[in-house]
């Protein structure tokens, strides 16, 4: 099961999360749970450092 | 240097700092949220926050080089419904073949495929987070990114990628978009590194005499 990489908890399937190809490197897939998302939690990228939204 | 960074120099910048500050992307509102904090580098003695320039044409280089990863670009929707959006909206999917929603946004275009002109994208751009709050909501219920050109006065709920820009001005609209379609076709290897698209910036402007 993929993690969130804002609060790391698993996204269970069927979850309004969001995945997307980190906008810096784009080596990795970056999920955010739809919790992070309407909170504005911050993820990192875990290869390259970039910090967003 | 329009900077809060030491390290920024002007190589990093998309043009010349003259012509950037000329067009108003910098200029932000007299709100502050505490999102757009880090991209915030001045308070100007009449109250307006003043953005980081630098910062700016790092996302907006960080956001085309991510637009330009999905395929094809026709899955990529820029919507808004602001006036002065319009014509820079048209031209950045002339360019790009992204596909533009201006004016209203008919709600559902995302989420109710017994709608005419229902769509599946792949990813969403808005000029607005507030004022295109129906396409950002909607993009968050199928999951897939948003991409959004944030003020000072925007918040990041549901946003996944920032660019920090005045979202209001006509030139400054003009300018991003232009700056975006640029760098989207130079990381899709259709125009040279150092080349231009074949429209100029006053292409990209809102005409008020013709609304």
């Amino acid at each position: 099961m993929p993690r969130c990489f804002c609060c790391n908890r698993p996204i269970p399937p069927g979850d309004l999360a969001v995945r997307f190809p980190c906008p810096n490197c784009g080596k990795i897939i970056i999920w955010r749970c739809s919790t992070c998302r309407s909170l504005s939690r911050p993820y990192k990228c875990p290869v390259c450092g970039f910090a967003g939204p | 240097m329009m900077s809060g960074e030491s390290e920024s120099t002007e190589s990093e910048l998309l043009l010349p700092l003259e012509t950037l500050l000329a067009a108003g992307i910098q200029i932000g509102t007299k709100i502050k949220t505490k999102h757009m904090e880090p991209f915030i580098y001045k308070v100007r003695p009449d109250g307006l926050f003043i953005l980081d320039i630098a910062k700016t044409c790092q996302r907006i280089r960080l956001a085309a080089k991510f637009l330009a990863r999905f395929e094809p670009p026709e899955k990529i929707v820029v919507a808004s419904t602001k006036l002065y959006a319009r014509v820079p909206i048209l031209k950045f999917c002339e360019l790009t073949g992204a596909t533009p929603i201006v004016g209203r946004f008919l709600p559902g275009l995302f989420t109710n495929p017994f709608l005419k002109d229902y769509m599946e994208p792949e990813v969403v751009l808005v000029s607005d987070p507030d004022a295109d709050e129906q396409a950002v909501r909607e993009a968050s219920m199928i999951g897939i990114p948003v991409v959004a050109l944030c003020d000072t006065d925007n918040l990041f709920q549901d946003i996944d990628l920032v660019i920090p820009t005045n979202n209001k001005g006509r030139r400054a609209l003009a300018m991003v978009f232009w700056l975006l379609a640029r760098e989207f076709l130079r990381a899709k290897g259709l125009i040279p590194p150092d080349g231009d698209p074949p429209l100029r910036v006053e292409d990209f402007e809102a005409r008020p005499e013709e609304f």
